[in-house]
């Protein structure tokens, strides 16, 4: 083990040692004999590896059963080729030219091998000088070995010698980058995550070029053994929060994580909440926005949605694009999508409400024109605005998963049931429809999809408690919602600051959108020590405007004729 | 907890209910005036309050009681302190839920409306104070849109005649004062004696004087502009006649043919108020109960307490009028000696405890 | 597993299904009651009318229609007895649905009621009730009965109610010899002692038989049709007097509620030869005590354009503009002087002049308050002050007139 060790030490990467030293602490956690672990590793997990080639070989399909994608190369290398060793590797997982080019072939041709060695030599000699590699190192761990063979790595095992060469070699097939599906916008990058995770830090590190920026690796799910990485700006984020997600995602200790959703859902601070408390997202300028102000992402391989902690109520109400629009313009829409999302919330349980408790609220010519659509229809509100609101959620549920051919076959026909039929029919009236249909677009224009889905959920509650206690059902369901969201916390940050707590400064900087140029202070929620965002004075300063006298006219100046 | 949360809890807990009933109705047009004067003697409560406080900036009230009048006296106060507070919490949840029956929902059982409004609340106190303080910022701006729109709407509308308010002092100052200091002092500027209760977790402590004062100040101007409001738009005689002012004047609202029939505005007015107010003065029962029988945790009588709320808002009267009766008589017999003479007391003698240490 | 949030959750579901009904109404279980009205009966019995909107029927054009105007936009029911609440539960004994007073527009009160009882009876339930908004408008039924002006049918607004409604608003807009009171503010002037109410009236013009049908309203000249009709003139309640045409309008300068309104005036011996449109006016009433004595002063500014010119007048001259504005002065003072004195004859101060002096000086009135109306107010010194501004003279600046008497010559 303190071979291992030195040796590891010796060939880690020098630009990354944090990560290093980190994964070896995940390692230490796991071999804590407190946390219960499944049979197979449990066997195994001390087994070193033997000096018989053939032995290692038998053990390793052992392991593994005997998969026809593992594919074992037998060669023979060093003086007059007498050393047996073999060439391990996972189709599909490995970069084929990769493995055939700079692997195979250097090592049945290098000429270093041909020298009289030691076996214990040969080990040295090929990863220092024969393998044109970025990433090499010996392991000897039979359990870390497999794992390594496992995660895409090439394996190099020589006959008499208890250690083996693991080569990074991970490749195989993989969606190229793509525009994101979710969070569109019409203004910014088109670049969108991937399901690689190398592939979505290199794409956040090439936006922000800074050695801050700094990446710890771990290993999550005992089966799956999928990458984790969390991300931050090192003085920019908050040094506690980012001992938190730590010590959060260490504490997982589950099968298998297969989307950043299983995750959150393990580091969430209330899983009894319909509001998320953790913010994800496919675009890589959202995730180098959110590092500036402090926030931490958490990257998984396996899946293009990057989560980002800690996420805060106002949060779900921004766009990347906000910030590249104009001040004024993005500050109406920010206002424009907090009203949808409250009318998306409230919508038809205040229809409910007014028109089967508080008739005496809608002005007069108005509550004759419903009256008289309400006539002919046989439910009273509640029963028509659930029934609309429940149609309006399977036609949107249908349509979401179904092929794109026959989704906009779904919404014809939902258009026509909805819309047409069911009025013409008697049983809703155009009232509700109207009610329905804005409430439903409204529903649409709430950026983040996670809050949006959680409008739709408490929608239903609203109108349940609208229907039995009129404004006064409606206005306690609200309060019980603020008393909620003020009880929840992402990450240890109270959810709904920087309303409640107050803080001014953060209130003019996240709740409104202030000229790029005086945003002079990162918001202080998730922030550490960096709180400066930019130099003073950023004003754009063209020169002097002329006022009302022409002066200092260049040539060019008056085409305004 | 931050000075300005203590701010949107303190107002919002004076606003509370004053804002639904009739204030300072004996003074005639000059509610106003009788509120003002009401809010300097508020100052002084306050001040003294404060005082208390300054001597025992960690204990509450019900705590700091036990040190100055010894263990068996003290918790005999103490717990008369805890029946005060249920009392406070009854009696505006009863308040809250006559109007909500008379205006709006006649033919729904009392009962129900309290019991469901309790719950709500029980559900924020079991969360803490942090949450109540959180909730107070997020519908404090709530209530400020509110107030700001409805005296917009009402001023547009163009109902309120200022010559209603007029002559000034037709009666001389002293029936005035007496309404200020025989009511309007106890109720509500006296109740702020609760937050005696909530001092102790104030961070800012050097702030707690000054933000008191602010919103104690603050809320007296906006009660005195309402009770103005109210006398001009309805005229005297409606105004003390109507058991709920500041509905009718809503209603009389009519700007642009259709905003008009804004009783939704009094609803949420009410509501919001009257939930700060039930809640402060329940979360203080429960805490100085808590600390009284020492229970470890406080959050498990929240539950119970509810109850216990419920059922003396029910039981304290038969009906409004009697309900009001009391409320009157609860006045000076009650709250004076549980706001200023008690208080009085306890100043007094901490002041001759702590001036021993001294020397 | 969790028992105490099962608990709580039954708890609320039940809540929520069992308790669903208590203070539901569904618009379809509801008759919207536009106007409602009071008569007497010959036995001294009330006779309460309602107006039911028949939803289906207003708004031609929905499905379920029914056929726009082959059937009527309202329907009436009548019922007798002894107080408003009695008869609000009577009536459900004719209507399928519960009457819902929130929406009603218009009270009308008819003239032999409002002679007979007086207002105060009434008032207490309609200020009571919680459905019964206060902004509701009250009118009184002159020379007819108050059913007539609810059963007859109109035109172009096609709920009667809310045609008599606009129609007072427009007339009192544009004409000023009308005005609309609500509720709220009857109750206030009926229970304050330095004032008295005055109510719009409205009489039916033509056949009441006839404009209960739908035919009435099928022809360009209705049948029978509600028209705005004089002041009612109020003292402790009951009606005592009606005030008409200039008056009318005189007391509503006094009131300061005329917004705009044609003044016309003689020029030359030609009788109302010139018009003048008042597009803004000021009335300010102010008293002053000496000795006791009250002594009250109106003092009136109006704005406005000229609208009509009979005579050949020179327009452009401002010296003819301060004489047109002198006489149209005098006209105005005289309109303004008629309904004050109309006032002190019956005693009645519905100017509010009371107020005034209360507020000016509450000691005095104090002394004054038990025989205002009788005495002090019906001797009382008024002065009446106007200024009339011509602003512009429209878009011809001398009259076609002038033109034709140069061409005489």
């Amino acid at each position: 083990m303190l071979s291992f060790f030195k040796q590891k030490k010796n060939r880690s990467n020098p630009q990354q040692p944090k990560e290093e030293i980190y994964a070896h602490k995940q390692k230490k956690n796991r071999s804590d004999p407190q946390q219960p672990k499944e049979e197979i590793y449990a066997q195994k997990s001390s087994v070193m590896i033997d000096f018989s080639l053939s032995k290692n070989l038998e053990d390793i399909k052992r392991i593994t059963g005997n998969s026809p994608d593992i594919v074992i190369r037998k060669v023979k290398i060093g003086d007059q080729a007498k050393t047996d060793a073999a060439v391990l590797f996972v189709k599909g997982l490995v970069d084929s030219r990769a493995v055939d080019e700079f692997f195979i072939e250097s090592i049945m041709k290098s000429n270093h091998l041909q020298e009289k060695r030691t076996p214990e030599d040969l080990m040295g000699l090929i990863t220092d000088e024969v393998i044109p590699l970025g990433q090499a190192q010996s392991m000897r761990n039979q359990e870390e070995i497999v794992d390594s063979l496992m995660a895409g790595n090439t394996l190099i095992l020589i006959d008499g010698i208890d250690e083996v060469l693991t080569a990074g070699t991970q490749g195989g097939e993989k969606r190229a980058i793509q525009e994101p599906t979710t969070h569109i916008s019409i203004r910014g990058s088109k670049e969108g995550f991937t399901e690689t995770n190398e592939t979505n830090i290199a794409m956040v590190r090439r936006i922000i070029k800074s050695p801050d920026l700094w990446v710890e690796s771990m290993t999550i799910g005992q089966v799956t053994k999928t990458d984790v990485s969390i991300m931050y700006l090192k003085g920019v984020a908050k040094e506690d929060i980012v001992q938190e997600v730590r010590t959060r995602l260490n504490r997982i200790d589950i099968d298998g994580i297969l989307e950043s959703g299983y995750v959150e859902q393990l580091i969430e601070d209330q899983t009894m909440t319909p509001f998320p408390t953790i913010d994800n997202t496919e675009r890589p300028d959202m995730v180098a926005a959110n590092l500036l102000e402090g926030r931490i992402a958490i990257l998984i391989n396996g899946t293009p949605f990057v989560l980002l902690v800690p996420a805060l109520f106002v949060g779900f109400f921004q766009t990347i694009e906000d910030y590249s629009s104009r001040v004024d313009i993005a500050n109406g829409l920010r206002f424009l999508r907090v009203l949808a999302f409250f009318i998306s919330l409230v919508g038809p349980a205040l229809y409910v409400a007014a028109t089967t408790f508080h008739q005496e609220m809608i002005p007069t010519q108005l509550v004759f024109i419903i009256a008289a659509q309400r006539e002919a229809v046989p439910f009273p509100a509640v029963v028509e605005a659930l029934i609309m609101e429940l149609t309006f959620e399977i036609l949107r549920e249908a349509g979401l998963r179904l092929p794109k051919a026959i989704g906009s076959t779904v919404s014809i026909v939902g258009a026509l049931v909805i819309g047409q039929a069911a009025v013409q029919a008697g049983i809703v009236s155009p009232a509700m429809v109207i009610v329905v249909s804005v409430t439903a677009i409204a529903s649409f224009a709430t950026p983040a999809y996670g809050m949006a889905i959680s409008a739709r959920l408490i929608r239903f509650a609203f109108i349940i408690s609208a229907a039995t206690f009129g404004f006064f059902g409606l206005i306690l369901a609200f309060f019980l919602m603020i008393v909620h969201l003020c009880g929840l916390r992402s990450f240890g940050v109270p959810y709904m600051s920087p309303f409640a707590p107050f803080s001014p400064s953060d209130f003019k900087e996240t709740f409104f959108r202030r000229p790029l140029w005086a945003m002079n202070e990162r918001p202080r929620m998730a922030v550490g020590k960096n709180v400066t965002r930019q130099g003073e004075n950023q004003k754009p300063q063209p020169p002097l405007s002329r006022e009302m006298i022409m002066t200092d006219q260049k040539e060019g100046d008056t085409h305004e004729s | 907890m931050s000075a300005y949360q203590l701010f949107t809890l303190i107002l919002l807990f004076e606003l509370g209910s004053t804002l639904v009933l009739p204030l300072a109705s004996e003074a005639k047009q000059d509610a106003w005036l009788a509120i003002l004067i009401a809010m300097a003697g508020g100052f002084c409560l306050f001040f003294m309050y404060y005082g208390l406080y300054h001597y025992y900036p960690d204990l509450p009230l019900t705590e700091y009681v036990q040190i100055l009048l010894g263990s068996v006296l003290g918790k005999g106060l103490a717990f008369c302190y805890v029946l005060y507070f249920v009392y406070g919490a009854a009696a505006i949840l009863r308040a809250f839920g006559e109007m909500l029956v008379t205006i709006a929902y006649p033919a729904t059982p009392l009962f129900v409306i309290n019991a469901l409004f309790i719950l709500v609340i029980v559900y924020m106190v079991y969360k803490g104070i942090e949450v109540i303080a959180r909730t107070s910022e997020v519908l404090f701006v709530a209530m400020c849109l509110l107030l700001l729109s409805g005296f917009l709407l009402l001023i547009i509308s163009g109902t309120i005649h200022l010559e209603n308010v007029k002559p000034v002092l037709e009666e001389g100052l002293s029936p005035v004062i007496k309404t200020a200091f025989t009511g309007t002092l106890y109720f509500p500027f006296g109740q702020i004696i609760v937050f005696a209760m909530i001092f102790p977790y104030i961070k800012e402590r050097k702030k707690v004087k000054r933000t008191g004062f602010l919103a104690i100040g603050m809320s007296g101007l906006i009660l005195a502009l309402v009770a103005a409001g109210n006398i001009s738009v309805l005229g005297l005689d409606l105004a003390s006649r109507a058991p709920f002012p500041f509905l009718a004047s809503i209603q009389s609202i009519e700007v642009a043919g259709f905003l008009e029939r804004l009783d939704i505005y009094f609803i949420l007015f009410a509501m919001i108020g009257g939930f700060f107010k039930i809640s402060i003065f329940f979360y203080a029962a429960v805490m100085g109960a808590s600390h009284l029988f020492q229970v470890k945790h406080p959050s498990r009588l929240a539950y119970p307490m509810g109850i216990v709320v419920l059922l003396v808002s029910m039981a304290i009267a038969s009906s409004y009028t009697e309900y009001i009766q009391e409320v009157r008589i609860m006045l000076l017999y009650v709250y004076m000696p549980f706001q200023v003479i008690i208080p009085v007391l306890l100043l007094i003698i901490a002041f001759f405890k702590n001036r021993k240490k001294v020397i | 597993m969790n028992r105490k949030g099962m608990f709580l959750f039954l708890l609320i579901i039940s809540v929520c299904f069992l308790s669903g009904c208590w203070s539901k109404r569904e618009l379809t279980d509801l008759a919207f009651i536009s106007a409602y009205s009071l008569d007497l009966t010959e036995e001294g019995n009330y006779e309460a009318t309602v107006q039911v909107i028949s939803p289906g029927n207003i708004t031609s054009g929905l499905q379920g229609g029914g056929g726009g105007s082959s059937s009527p936009p309202v329907i009436v029911y009548s019922v007798t007895g002894e107080n408003l609440s009695d008869m609000d539960a009577l009536i459900t004994k004719k209507l399928s649905r519960t009457p819902y007073y929130a929406h009603t527009d218009l009270v009308v009160i008819s003239e032999e009621l409002a002679k007979k009882e007086g207002l105060p009876p009434i008032l207490d339930e309609l200020d009571r009730d919680i459905e019964f908004r206060t902004t509701t408008t009250v009118v009184i039924a002159k020379e007819t009965k108050a059913k007539d002006l609810l059963t007859t049918l109109t035109g172009t607004d096609r709920v009667p109610a809310t045609n008599i409604v606009k129609m007072l608003d427009t007339t009192e807009k544009a004409l000023g010899e009308n005005v609309r009171v609500n509720v709220h503010e009857l109750i206030t002037q009926v229970t304050s002692k330095g004032k008295e109410p005055v109510l719009p009236g409205f009489t039916l013009k033509g056949d009441p038989m006839q404009g209960k049908t739908v035919k009435s309203v099928q022809s360009t000249e209705l049948e029978a049709a509600p028209e705005a009709d004089g002041l009612a003139m109020f003292k402790e309640g009951k009606l005592i007097d009606w005030i008409e045409g200039e008056t009318a309008r005189g007391t509503l300068w006094t009131l300061d509620k005329i917004k705009t309104t044609i003044v016309s005036t003689s020029w030359e011996k030609e009788k109302k030869a010139i018009a003048y449109k008042v597009m803004r006016q000021k009335t300010k009433v102010s008293a002053t005590l000496t000795k006791g004595k009250p002594k009250l002063s109106i003092s009136t500014r109006a704005e406005g354009d000229i609208a009509e010119v009979k005579v050949p007048v020179d327009l452009t001259d401002p010296h003819v503009i301060k004489k047109i504005e002198k006489e149209l002065e005098k006209e105005i003072k005289s309109e303004i002087e008629k309904a004050v004195q109309q006032a002190q004859k019956d005693k009645s101060d519905i100017f509010g002049f009371g107020e005034v002096v209360h507020r000016t000086d509450p000691k005095a009135w104090k002394k004054l308050e038990k025989e205002w109306d009788d005495r002090t107010f019906a001797e009382l010194d008024v002065d009446v002050k106007v200024e009339a501004l011509i602003r512009r003279t429209g878009l011809v600046n001398n009259s076609l007139h002038t033109t034709l008497k140069k061409e005489e010559k």
